[in-house]
């Protein structure tokens, strides 16, 4: 057990972790080479960057945007999307591997709010289930991999809230810590080839939509003459 | 979660369709608007062949991508949808409509979409999926609110309008859109409305006395003049409907001393391109900028209408010559400058009754146009009220992305798509409605004669034409040639 924890803890976690880092860079880069392909082509080059800057930040921090509809269903998801960025980065624990590793530190969250940022986690995503089951339109919306998502995002901060903090059994603990951290490496695995690839797409969003109106200039013959519709009346 | 409430009545109504069983039969589509006879067989090849082609050669792709990578199917975009939140059924929330293109694209134009595919055996497109892509697509009235709603940034408006491009390169588009279209870029009148241009001269001429008559000032509507400032293109319809609109815009230009004309050689800014098809948008749009070339004009004047300004504020740049290209204007914002530097004059003590202004989505959406109308209404009217939601987030008439112009979905237009906005309309107890837009007017119209409501729909000029103040200069002129 205890190797295998080394293990999980060591090489799998940089394994996953790289992984990870060098999917989401795959992901960005293609969105940005599709993006300044498409600025080259672009009949117009004018963009309102402006419009698009302040849509992103509306969106990144949506504490306005978000609560002019569906309030209760916006502050799930907000509460979530905090709990699942800062626990995991400023949890003191995390922090002491990092140190242990590479010898680098940061600020850590108190214990108290560490335990209140995960079982408010844990209380969002099981609301944002429950919201995805009950409500009919999303239901019809939902794939298998949004409910996938909810499911295995919360095991970690389940495992770790036990293991943090009940008393149990030292191979019970090593258990869940073992559950913990692999569910943790197979997010990071997933997480570059599946839509939670948003939390580096996301910020680049509606410049791509703005960018995505502005069309290359005389497209009609070059797609009339691969249809073979050349000439043809409308 | 669906949250205004229709009766079953108006729901069979607005669902019910005039086609006759044995043409649905023979074209294969079960959809409300007519379509034109098209090749039935092979339907699927020959859509991912147009689909292939289109991403071939346009942008689209990238857009795509990226919105494979980011949906997240959060079902935000639905309490947005003025269409969703009257039917309740999932298939019209955007996110549901926008997936049936995506898992296509993802099934067929990916790598890991097609191995997926291949090992699952699903997924592939079908005539079934194309059929529902039809009446899917043609549901949705463009009006681009859920883009505003979306957190991750999927445009679903430019899905629908990419949609529906694919499929009327396949032969599915509205029969009424297609037709009025031929005409325009075929036909011999060369406008969607099928004018000649003796009845368009007539039309002016008729109305150019009525407003010497009525305002004792000779008003002009100045025909092909060389070199003039702005070529001025209304929806062509508005020489048949809309009268008051043109006579307040010429009012307008009288009174502000504007260099203006009118080309009869072409004179339609109507553009169903942006509603069916980026191949028609495009040439719709060349003949527009080779008028304002060939009678040298320094600009494009757009009429009161939401779509032909928009497709030719945005596209002119896109086809003819990026930022090098004319500039292309809509008529409020000429009208408000004229306010703001003075010559224009406005009485503010005619128009005593309740006035509501709606925001024309092609114009207010990304908020091009949202304040200066409301200080023109401002400033001639006390009796002002907003509607709730309004300007960049306002809802649409109903009949937006062409589908106005689809005479057999009326009930569904006046039930479904535009009920929101008649509960909009109503709550205000305005008398007069303003919408500066040909079609928005149109289904306005529609809308409060079907629902009941007692309003008058206008465009903005009309108003102005009642409340404009001609200064003496002007009266002598007509009094002189009187004399």
């Amino acid at each position: 057990m205890e190797t295998l924890l080394d293990f999980a803890r060591g090489p799998l976690f940089r394994l996953t972790f790289i992984i990870m880092i060098l999917g989401l860079l795959r992901v960005l880069i293609l969105d940005i080479y599709g993006a300044v392909e498409a600025y080259r082509r672009a009949g117009d080059k004018r963009l309102d960057w402006k419009n698009a800057i302040i849509k992103t930040l509306r969106w990144i921090f949506p504490f306005k945007s978000a609560f002019a509809q569906r309030p209760f269903y916006s502050a799930l998801s907000i509460l979530f999307h905090i709990g699942l960025i800062l626990t995991p980065l400023f949890l003191l624990a995390h922090i002491q591997l990092w140190e242990d590793g590479i010898g680098i530190s940061w600020w850590s969250l108190p214990h108290f709010w560490a335990d209140f940022l995960t079982i408010l986690t844990i209380i969002a995503g099981l609301g944002l289930i429950t919201g995805r089951l009950a409500s009919r339109g999303a239901r019809a919306l939902s794939r298998k991999q949004d409910y996938f998502w909810l499911f295995i995002l919360l095991i970690p901060f389940i495992t770790g809230y036990i293991c943090a903090n009940t008393a149990i059994s030292p191979s019970a603990y090593q258990a869940f810590m073992l559950i913990h951290i692999l569910a943790g490496e197979l997010i990071f695995v997933l997480i570059p080839f599946s839509k939670i690839a948003h939390c580096v797409l996301m910020p680049i969003s509606q410049f791509i939509i703005t960018l995505a109106w502005k069309f290359p200039a005389r497209v009609d013959d070059k797609i009339a003459e691969t249809l073979k519709k050349k000439g043809m009346p409308v | 979660m669906r949250t205004i409430e229709i009766t079953s009545e108006e729901r069979e109504k607005a669902f019910s369709t005039v086609k006759k069983p044995e043409v649905i039969e023979k074209q294969k589509l079960d959809v409300r608007y007519h379509v034109e006879d098209y090749e039935v067989r092979d339907r699927p090849r020959r859509f991912l062949e147009a689909f292939a082609a289109i991403l071939k050669h346009t942008n689209y792709r990238f857009a795509l991508e990226h919105f494979v990578r980011v949906s997240a199917k959060c079902s935000r975009c639905s309490v947005q949808c003025p269409v969703y939140q009257v039917t309740g059924d999932p298939k019209d929330i955007p996110c549901y409509r926008s997936e049936l293109l995506l898992s296509i694209y993802r099934r067929h134009f990916t790598l890991a979409g097609s191995l997926q595919g291949r090992i699952t055996g699903k997924g592939a497109i079908n005539d079934a999926i194309i059929e529902e892509m039809a009446e899917s697509f043609w549901n949705c009235t463009a009006c681009r609110r859920c883009t505003l709603e979306c957190p991750v940034g999927i445009d679903h408006a430019l899905i629908t309008h990419l949609g529906r491009f694919i499929l009327s390169e396949i032969g599915i588009a509205p029969r009424a859109l297609v037709v009025s279209t031929r005409e325009q870029l075929e036909g011999k009148t060369g406008n969607t409305s099928a004018i000649p241009v003796p009845a368009l001269v007539d039309t002016l001429e008729f109305l150019e006395e009525d407003m010497e008559e009525e305002k004792g000032v000779e008003i002009k509507f100045p025909l092909d003049r060389e070199g003039a400032e702005f070529l001025f293109t209304p929806a062509v319809s508005d020489f048949l409907m809309e009268a008051d609109t043109l006579m307040g815009i010429a009012a307008v230009f009288t009174a502000t001393g504007g260099s203006w004309t009118i080309s009869t050689n072409y004179y339609d800014a109507i553009n169903y391109g942006l509603f069916y098809s980026d191949r028609i948008l495009e040439r719709v749009i060349r003949k527009l900028y080779s008028e304002s070339v060939r009678l040298k004009t320094d600009s494009i004047l757009i009429g009161e209408c939401g779509h032909a300004s928009r497709s030719a504020k945005y596209y002119v740049p896109v086809h003819c010559g990026g930022e090098n290209a004319k500039p292309v204007y809509n008529i409020m914002e000429y009208t408000y400058r004229m306010l703001q530097e003075g010559k224009l004059k406005l009485d503010p003590g005619i128009i005593t009754e309740v006035v509501t202004y709606h925001d024309p989505c092609n114009i207010a959406r990304q908020g091009w146009i949202v304040d200066r109308p409301r200080e023109i209404i401002k400033t001639f009217c006390k009796n002002f009220v907003e509607m709730s939601p309004n300007r960049e987030e306002n809802i649409c008439c109903g009949g937006g992305g062409g589908t106005v112009s689809i005479d057999e979905i009326r009930p569904y237009r006046t039930t479904v798509g535009g009920k929101a906005k008649a509960d909009q309309i109503r709550a205000t107890g305005a008398k007069y409605l303003i919408a500066p837009c040909a079609n928005c007017k149109k289904q306005l119209r529609e809308l409060v004669e079907d629902q009941g409501i007692d309003c008058e729909v206008v465009g903005l000029h009309d108003l102005i034409y009642k409340v404009i103040v001609f200064d003496k200069a002007h009266k002598k002129v007509t009094s002189e040639k009187e004399g």
